[in-house]
């Protein structure tokens, strides 16, 4: 029988204390893993600094929630830019020089809870005509990225024509609403709250692509041209209404959907022909912008600040900002009750082991007769500690990552961001081996009382 | 001569403050493969002698040699060294079995061998478990043993590490005739299997006469 034998041994002779003080430890652990590791993963997909984009514009408000909208999909839209920002971004020659690319974004309606986004085929990589944008070797970032070097891919059909009804649809959205290749479907207006009466469009849009899975919140995005999303009766009279402010024109009152007004033409082809009251007071709630580096990001978030009723932010600043200012300070006082949990199983390791060695006396005492010496009962007893430490440890190691699951699959579902729940950090086996070390220092305790156990005394007293 | 004391003395301080002397062996020496039975009555100290020559507690002064060639003071040693010294050399059997509960008969034995620094010799255990009649009952738990077969796992734990001296401490005060004779008979057997010394401490006159000497505490220890 060897040392390790003889420790195993005698915690399985106590299995029962020893099982509810390892739970203890495994709960404990568990806590401070899910922590750790949420909050570093959070961190990489909030406060991450990979887009592909450098830029987003929008409307004068707050940054948090234009980048949450726009990059997540979540929250509402802080509101709209004219659609000559979008022309200035393009065609100015104060911003020709930073902008490569700059893409409109439209929201507002949704599909059975997934947001419908109305957006251009050069977002996912494609020309006017459906062709996909080819890098070359003079300009290797012709193509729009979603993060560096990853564009969109079409698993199944084709990208929609701007100018018609029809959709893309994300990875995640099959899945979730049951569409799929051919499919026609109506939007609705907003995000009805459930058991609300939804306000459905009666515009219908095919669905004549299926995109490849990005895991970020594209993937639970419908999306559809942009020219298609003006058709919308809603849009188009808010369109036709702010040019009229902005013409000085009298407002018209609105007809209403159900009279069955249209602002637009369909051409026999499914060429869709907005009024040109609608072109004319187009609006945007967003638009991703790609400098041509770094330096005309920073001059861009400059200039672009200084216009009237719009401002550009950079999401990775906005997020980094956002975590450590809202969620940094939580997510630390979780770490510290966490921790503080980890130290209350240890304080169990120390009472269990403590009251163990007391009914252990005459165990101890005989070891002592059979040649054990005074310093191995110490070592004993703290391996005996660290060990329950470790396999507390162990365990809750695991059942922190199970946590992070369940959490990663709420945030794919809710942000379309999963966390990577597998991956295992420096700090995380750092924490385990404190554990060790303090169950090891609570293991001490005891093992000091059965270093004292007076061996003649506890012999004689059977 | 495989175990000499000189001069042995052993105090403790009574609760009303006065010293108690509860040994005082002036000369007690054990030939190599010996018996000797001390016999005595309560009080006579010796369960502090068996502690002293065991290196359970220190003397204060005197000197304990084991193995007259390669002398051996433990009154010399360390603790730990103590410790270690018994673990290899000295088998001990209690009044009561003292097995650890968790542990079967075969563990129980191998427990012996578990402090000495040598590796495990689980065939030897068998071998013991098997000369003290419990072949069968290797994995028996103490609980599920009678008193006699607990005291012959005891025995064959003692024997564990082939020692050169076994102290055995009225190792049959607990049992019926029959089984005390039994165990006695085994604990003969084995130290003569090993060559080993015995010292054993008995009430029973009937145990005592069958050693090769007997020696009455009161008339060793002068205290």
């Amino acid at each position: 029988m060897n040392f390790f034998e003889l420790i195993l041994k005698q915690i399985r002779q106590r299995s029962l204390s020893t099982i509810l003080t390892v739970f203890s430890i495994a709960l404990g652990v568990g806590l401070a893993i899910a922590i750790i590791v949420l909050h570093r993963e959070g961190q990489h997909v909030f406060g991450q600094t990979d887009y592909g984009y450098q830029i987003i514009v929008g409307p004068k408000a707050s940054s948090l929630q234009l980048v949450v909208n726009t990059v997540y999909h979540i929250d509402k839209s802080p509101g709209n830019v004219k659609w000559e920002v979008l022309e200035t971004l393009r065609k100015d020659p104060n911003f020709r020089a930073d902008v490569k690319q700059a893409i409109p974004q439209c929201v507002g309606d949704s599909y059975n809870g997934q947001p419908i986004v109305g957006t251009v085929p050069q977002f996912f990589g494609y020309d006017d005509e459906g062709k996909r944008i080819e890098n070359t070797e003079d300009d290797p970032n012709r193509r729009f990225t979603y993060r560096p070097g990853q564009s969109f891919e079409i698993a199944a059909g084709r990208i929609f024509n701007n100018d018609k009804f029809e959709a893309v649809i994300g990875s995640d959205v099959s899945a979730k609403t049951g569409l799929k290749l051919g499919d026609t479907f109506q939007a609705t207006h907003g995000f009805p709250q459930p058991g609300a009466q939804p306000d459905v469009h009666k515009e219908k849009w095919t669905v004549v692509g299926m995109l490849k899975p990005t895991h970020t919140a594209a993937d639970k995005c419908v999306w559809i041209g942009l020219t298609s999303f003006y058709t919308i009766f809603e849009h188009a009279e808010a369109e036709i209404q702010r040019n009229q402010l902005r013409t000085g024109e009298k407002m018209g009152a609105s007809g209403g959907e159900d009279e069955g007004k249209k602002h637009y033409t369909v051409s026999p082809d499914g060429i869709i022909t907005l009024d040109p009251d609608v072109m004319a007071g187009r609006e945007i709630s967003a638009i991703l912008v790609k400098t041509r580096g770094s330096f005309n990001a920073m001059r861009m978030l400059t200039t672009v600040n200084i216009l009237p009723d719009v401002m550009a932010v950079s999401p990775a600043v906005v997020m980094r900002d956002f975590f450590s200012n809202f969620l940094e300070g939580p997510v630390t006082l979780l770490l510290v009750i966490s921790c503080l949990v980890t130290v209350v199983a240890a304080v169990g390791i120390l009472t269990t082991i403590y009251n163990s060695v007391a009914a252990r006396s005459r165990e101890i005492a005989i070891l002592r007769a059979l040649g054990a010496t005074k310093t191995r009962i110490l070592f004993l007893i703290s391996v005996e500690a660290a060990f329950v430490g470790a396999v507390g440890g162990a365990i809750g190691f695991v059942l922190g990552h199970a946590m992070c699951a369940v959490g990663s699959g709420y945030l794919a579902r809710t942000l379309g961001e999963p966390i990577n729940w597998v991956k295992v950090g420096p700090e995380e086996l750092l924490y385990l081996v404190a554990v060790v070390v303090i169950a090891f220092i609570a293991g001490l305790v005891p093992a000091l009382k059965a270093y004292k156990t007076p061996v003649a005394v506890n012999l004689v007293a059977l | 001569m495989a175990l000499a004391l000189e001069n042995v003395k052993k105090t403790y301080a009574a609760p009303d403050g006065t010293t108690v002397t509860v040994l005082d062996v002036p000369r007690f020496e054990v030939g190599d493969g010996e018996h000797v039975a001390l016999v005595g009555g309560s009080g006579t100290g010796k369960t502090t002698l068996l502690h002293s020559i065991a290196g359970i507690v220190a003397p204060d002064s005197g000197r304990i040699v084991f193995d007259s060639e390669n002398a051996t003071d433990v009154t010399q040693l360390s603790e730990a060294a103590r410790d270690v010294f018994r673990g290899r050399h000295i088998g001990y059997i209690f009044q009561t079995h003292h097995l650890l509960a968790g542990f079967t008969a075969l563990e129980n034995v191998l427990l012996g061998m578990t402090f000495t620094g040598r590796s495990p010799d689980r065939q030897w255990a068998r071998h013991l478990l098997e000369e003290v009649g419990l072949g069968e009952r290797l994995d028996y738990k103490p609980a599920k043993m009678s008193v006699g077969q607990q005291q012959r796992v005891a025995v064959a734990r003692a024997l564990a590490n082939r020692p050169r001296l076994v102290l055995a401490d009225e190792p049959t005060g607990a049992l019926d005739p029959n089984t005390a004779q039994q165990v006695l008979d085994v604990i003969r057997k084995l130290c003569r299997e090993v060559g080993a010394a015995l010292v054993l401490v008995t009430h029973d006159p009937s145990i005592a006469q069958q050693l090769d000497r007997v020696i009455r505490l009161d008339e060793l220890n002068r205290r």
